[in-house]
């Protein structure tokens, strides 16, 4: 792959392409200006951090928190820790003297929930397939210009995939987790939107 | 982040008083670090709104200090003018050093969307220092 001007920024999005850029920053000024000042951007943060000794705070924060009103005792605290191993005597005298009894299929809360999370995977199956076939239109058309525009419509959408996969890979190991399933969805509507915009645009130029 | 040493040090006592409020709630579904971090934030924000509410239009105190340091109150200023999540990202990772896995954590996203905020940060940043300073 020829490394030109506007693969910078995808560049410095993506690692592996980075040993091209130096390379071609080498003999480019405008992109070695632009590499030594992403780099100086980390490096001047650094400074910015700031520590100095405030000998007043503690004591400060000490006098506050002695003025804070203790919080009161939730009303279980106060038998909790007789009432605990009494409830767990009670759970074992039961197991043990319950008579034995045939297994049955699992039924109720889980298998309603294993149920409406099949429900979400499968729209969110179709949502994807829609959108992929919005990136494939997109796709298209970004493949024939090489604007700055474009470019870097192209790098969001990198960004949006690796995001995407990211979150993908996290929550194939836990598949209830509905935080990482809201974020999932947050991420292909930027990427939905993204699309729309890339095709809205080009159809009005 | 509040650029103010002031600010800062009512953001830390006003986090322990939360944090003492709070401790009974706290079921260590995070570190109690993380969960402190949150709460520092959080805190830091209530502050920057409040100071925004109060229209309090003056420098803060220390400001203009490094001005002997162009390209680090460029950055400064910089800062200023990025996206919220970008710049608090980019304060936790570059300035204060923080891991990834650390401000995911803090800020309660996935790695990745630190990650690619971070370089949104970056670019952003980039971009406002390559530009001539907007006029007030």
């Amino acid at each position: 792959m020829k490394f030109e001007c506007g693969d910078l920024d995808r560049a410095l999005a993506v690692p592996d392409l980075m040993p091209d850029a130096l390379l071609h920053a080498k003999t480019c000024p405008a992109c070695r200006r632009e590499l030594r000042l992403w780099n100086e951007i980390s490096r001047t943060a650094g400074q910015l951090h700031q520590e100095w000794d405030s000998p007043d705070l503690w004591p400060r924060i000490r006098e506050a928190l002695a003025a804070e009103p203790k919080p009161s005792k939730p009303w279980w605290r106060s038998w909790y820790w007789l009432a605990v191993p009494a409830l767990a005597l009670g759970i074992f005298a039961a197991v043990l003297l319950r008579p034995p009894r045939r297994a049955e299929p699992v039924r109720g809360r889980s298998f309603l929930t294993e149920q409406a999370l099949q429900e979400v995977e499968q729209n969110e199956a179709a949502y994807r397939k829609s959108i992929d076939k919005l990136s494939e239109l997109a796709g298209q058309k970004l493949e024939t210009t090489e604007s700055p525009l474009a470019v870097s419509y192209r790098e969001k959408l990198v960004l949006l995939d690796s995001a995407i996969n990211d979150v993908k890979a996290t929550l194939s190991r836990n598949r209830f987790n509905a935080q990482l399933r809201t974020e999932l969805a947050g991420l292909y509507r930027d990427k939905q939107k993204t699309l729309e915009e890339i095709l809205t645009r080009d159809s009005k130029n | 982040m509040l650029q103010n040493k002031q600010d800062a040090e009512d953001a830390v006592q006003e986090t322990f008083l939360k944090v003492h409020r709070s401790l009974p709630g706290f079921h260590g579904e995070s570190s109690l670090g993380t969960w402190m971090y949150r709460i520092l934030i959080n805190c830091c924000y209530d502050i920057v709104r409040r100071r925004k509410r109060l229209a309090e239009t003056g420098e803060p105190a220390d400001a203009g200090r490094h001005s002997e340091i162009p390209l680090r109150l460029a950055l400064e200023r910089a800062l200023k003018r990025i996206e919220d999540k970008h710049r608090m990202v980019f304060l936790l990772f570059e300035v204060e050093g923080l891991k990834h896995s650390e401000i995911a954590g803090i800020l309660s996203i996935p790695e990745g969307t630190s990650r690619s905020w971070l370089f949104e940060a970056k670019r952003e940043l980039k971009r406002h220092l390559m530009l001539p300073e907007p006029r007030p």
